[in-house]
């Protein structure tokens, strides 16, 4: 068994900064990761990274923009403290070596995105996900923190109310350990595998979500999944970062004529107005980035230029791009505050895992990296702070030999028939018809009763394979289990919400209703099913 | 289209002996090779480890050799490597520990190399006056390097690390690249000492094959080259390969060729007696065979005082 005061969980942006944060506290950490940190989801975020830096730009300016992209699901309190310390950790990061595009005085350079009404996303070409994370993970090496690459959390250890630590196997040697810790962050990321098409990495699967649920931690805003308006849809579907559309490219129909869309529109209304078009008359819908200019397109997208010529077999200077709104980001995760603190003490969550009440029910675009490295920062010394405060409690002694169980459970029995990969890509199937931009509550029930048959199947799968090293079979296995859990989740919780609003459209509610659904959901496990209660928004 | 996979096998909870087994897959138009694994896992054979993340180019994750060349598994199509036939052989990285199949070492091919170079930058907190200011060609320069996706082509290239496995090999040398010519480092210099040391930047060949490979036109040949010059540059040059480089300038300027005899020993160095007793039975062998003439004269060649004028014309122009 190891011990630390502090074990993260997931090595993503959110992850490292908050491991960062907790070590320069002077908590003695440990991040655990199921792929190397520079793999994760993070390295895939394009467009920039949001910061009130300009002179015609204000805190206020900022919030005013979350709060409006967010419908009314915001909590003002954590926006206010978002927006105030937004700037400071990205001057961090320029401090830290981002190597931000800068402007002709040598600052750094801001462009247009998404439904900001200043141009605040800084941006290193079209990587700034990757830049950020790299700079992260260097800072991180640079404190010499313990790091457990390729190591998949199987379970949280609760003893009693209070998280002590969680059990991971180890993928390089096969073996199953126990971490104690005083708190647990978990930054595990989103969900979105669950939708096929979706935008996501293949482990970006709710695993801490899940985890966090079955142990009695909260979910909130679930049914707030963001779909992203520009997705080139075919194989594993490749996001092109709507950077461009600011830039000047165009949304065109098969004869390349202009769409009438707001291109300037917050991400959801984009998406259904690009979905609405196409299913009005315009059919397949393109991306024209020949107004743009060639020498543009290569010196700030050269990302995009490769890899829609890697994946999609296309010249992003010369031919249409086509493009159709795809399952992106949640809003929705585990119920926060603002320091990440959970409904179990102990337990902090941070980033697109968690929901703290920022995102509202839509998320502004160019504010992913900002909260993981905002909140990653808060999270990291909220969760230090309680590990130097809290008495140190015991690590459950039976909890690794009831893992191994569980384990040996999975790993032996008749092989079926059926497979994890069928059941997933059932799922993402159902996910993207029933619970995907548009929903109604006869396709929701759909929904919920296509899931449970689908968690049936899922229970009676055994791993095929009984080895214990890289077993991915095994760690799929778990990984399409957290998606079931939390499928459910959403459903019904888009199924509770009656009314439309951000993320969330409902073609038989189609109005926002302020009177009753000002309101977050708040999915809790009661009597081993989901319950779904409803929390004002505090403003 | 039905296409054999053939592909290495290694377990290491069973025998541990490296095999191969085929896999022949009806795989749709327009799949990729990462696409075929995942039905051969799914379909056929469950125990078939191989690594991916991003599934669309950006992580670098998935590098394998497809038909023996390196690639991504995730963006390379199988109809292009389908040509020659229906058939297509998958493996490791060459020159790598193999952990279970497709699964390689990655710690040991190129994340500690990395480490070695104390990869992260020295900088204060210090954000009160905001931003460092920084002209964008600086922050051009290092966006291209930082684009390094860490597929692990360039050192899979390399013709140095099949000979010497210690060499810490393009990847690790071009993010030192990054960390010497980040103006707003404080530690480069030391950044550079330790890459400028044994099986450093003096250990490239310049066969220039990691350019070649590199996917994203990083160039790390030629990362390396700048390194030496910012070496030469600082005065960070105490290696015996620098020695070699200064002490053949030398020569040729004062001679307008080269002195073997002298770049042997100054390359070695003067004091380095154990060396330089390397040397001896070279010298001996050579005087044997008659290649060195004796007494030990070193003269000028026809126009040296020519060859001179170019070489001050260009140290004046490089100052």
């Amino acid at each position: 068994m190891q011990e630390f005061d502090v074990v993260v969980v997931g090595g993503g942006a959110s992850g490292l900064r908050a491991a960062i944060a907790a070590k320069r506290a002077g908590a003695s950490v440990a991040l655990l990761s199921k792929s190397h940190p520079l793999r994760s989801n993070s390295a895939i975020a394009q467009g920039g990274i949001n910061a009130p830096l300009g002179k015609d730009d204000s805190a206020e300016n900022f919030a005013n923009d979350i709060m409006a992209a967010g419908d009314g699901l915001c909590e003002r309190a954590v926006v206010q403290s978002f927006v105030e310390d937004a700037a400071k950790e990205v001057f961090w990061l320029e401090h830290m070596g981002v190597p931000f595009n800068r402007d002709k005085d040598g600052r750094i350079d801001r462009r247009p995105f998404g439904s900001n009404s200043r141009n605040r996303s800084c941006y290193a070409d079209d990587r700034t996900g990757h830049m950020v994370l790299t700079v992260l993970h260097e800072q991180f090496q640079r404190l010499g923190i313990p790091s457990f690459e390729e190591w998949f959390v199987t379970s949280l250890a609760v003893d009693g109310e209070a998280c002590v630590g969680v059990t991971a196997l180890g993928l390089k040697s096969g073996k199953l350990d126990a971490f104690a810790a005083r708190a647990v962050i978990l930054a595990t990321g989103g969900f979105t595998r669950m939708y096929a098409p979706s935008t996501v990495s293949i482990g970006t699967t709710g695993d801490g979500q899940a985890l966090a649920f079955q142990s009695g931690g909260h979910l909130m805003d679930m049914e707030m999944v963001q779909f992203h308006p520009t997705v080139f849809p075919k194989g594993q579907g490749l996001l092109i970062t709507e950077a461009i559309l600011a830039s000047g490219a165009q949304i065109v129909n098969q004869q390349g004529a202009p769409v009438q869309i707001d291109k300037s529109s917050p991400r959801g209304k984009l998406s259904l107005a690009i979905s609405g078009a196409a299913q009005n008359g315009d059919g397949s819908l393109f991306l024209d980035l020949k107004p743009i200019g060639k020498e543009k397109i290569l010196s700030s997208f050269p990302q995009t230029n490769e890899l829609v010529k890697s994946v999609a077999g296309l010249d992003s200077t010369k031919d249409l791009i086509p493009i159709r709104p795809v399952a992106h980001r949640p809003m929705g995760g585990i119920e926060t505050t603002a320091s990440g603190e959970t409904a179990i003490a102990g337990l902090f969550a941070v980033g697109e895992c968690a929901a703290n009440g920022l995102n509202g029910a839509g998320r502004l675009a160019g504010n992913t990296l900002t909260e993981s490295v905002v909140f990653g920062k808060k999270v990291g010394e909220a969760a230090a702070a309680y590990a130097k405060s809290s008495a140190k409690k015991n690590f459950p002694a039976a909890k690794l030999a009831d893992e191994e169980k569980k384990l040996d459970a999975l790993t032996s029995g008749n092989s079926a028939e059926d497979s994890l990969a069928k059941v997933h890509a059932e799922l993402g199937r159902l996910m993207n018809e029933k619970v995907g931009l548009v929903r109604d509550a006869g396709g929701l029930q759909e929904a919920l009763s296509g899931i449970k048959s689908l968690q049936q199947r899922h229970q009676k799968i055994k791993v095929r394979n009984g080895g214990r090293i890289y077993n991915y079979e095994l760690t799929t296995h778990f990984e399409v289990a957290s998606m079931l859990t939390l499928a459910d989740v959403v459903a019904r919780s888009a199924q509770a919400r009656s009314e439309s609003r951000g993320a969330h459209n409902r073609k038989d509610c189609p109005t926002t209703d302020n009177v009753n659904w000002k309101s977050h959901t708040i999915t809790k496990l009661a009597q081993g099913s989901a319950q779904i209660d409803k929390k004002p928004v505090a403003n | 289209m039905q296409v054999t996979f053939k592909v290495y096998r290694k377990d290491p909870e069973k025998d541990g002996k490296p095999g191969r087994s085929n896999y022949t897959v009806d795989v749709p138009d327009g799949a990729t090779v990462l696409e075929s694994l995942f039905k051969i896992r799914d379909e056929m054979d469950s125990s078939l480890a191989f690594r991916c993340s991003c599934l669309r180019g950006h992580c670098g994750d998935c590098m394998v050799r497809v038909n023996g060349s390196s690639r991504l598994t995730c963006t390379a199509k199988v109809s292009a490597y389908t040509q020659k036939g229906p058939e297509i052989s998958l493996d490791p990285l060459r020159n790598v520990p193999v952990i279970k199949d497709l699964v390689f070492d990655w710690d040991a091919f190129m994340w500690n190399k990395i480490s070695t170079v104390k990869p992260w930058l020295e900088a204060d907190d210090a954000t009160a006056n905001g931003e460092s200011i920084a002209a964008d060609a600086q922050m051009k320069d290092l966006r291209k390097v930082m684009s390094c996706y860490h597929c692990g082509m360039c050192d899979e290239g390399c013709t140095v690390l099949p000979v010497d496995f210690k060499f810490l090999g393009p990847a690790a040398l071009t993010k030192a690249y990054r960390f010497v010519f980040d103006p707003r480092n404080q530690h480069a210099k030391e950044q550079l000492k330790t890459v400028e040391g044994p099986k450093g930047i003096w250990d490239c060949v310049h066969c220039y094959e990691a350019d070649e490979h590199c996917p994203r036109g990083i160039e790390p040949t030629k990362r390396i080259v700048a390194l030496r010059d910012e070496a030469f540059r600082v005065g960070i040059n105490n290696e015996k390969v620098a020695r070699h480089h200064k002490s053949f300038a030398a020569s040729v300027k004062e001679s307008g060729w080269l002195d073997e005899g002298r770049l042997a020993i100054e390359s070695e160095g003067l004091t380095n007696v154990s060396g330089l007793m390397k040397l001896l039975p070279t010298a001996a062998k050579a005087l044997v065979r008659g290649k060195a003439p004796l007494p030990y004269m070193h003269a000028k060649r026809p126009g040296a005082e020519q060859i001179k004028k170019i070489i001050e014309k260009g140290e004046a122009e490089n100052k």
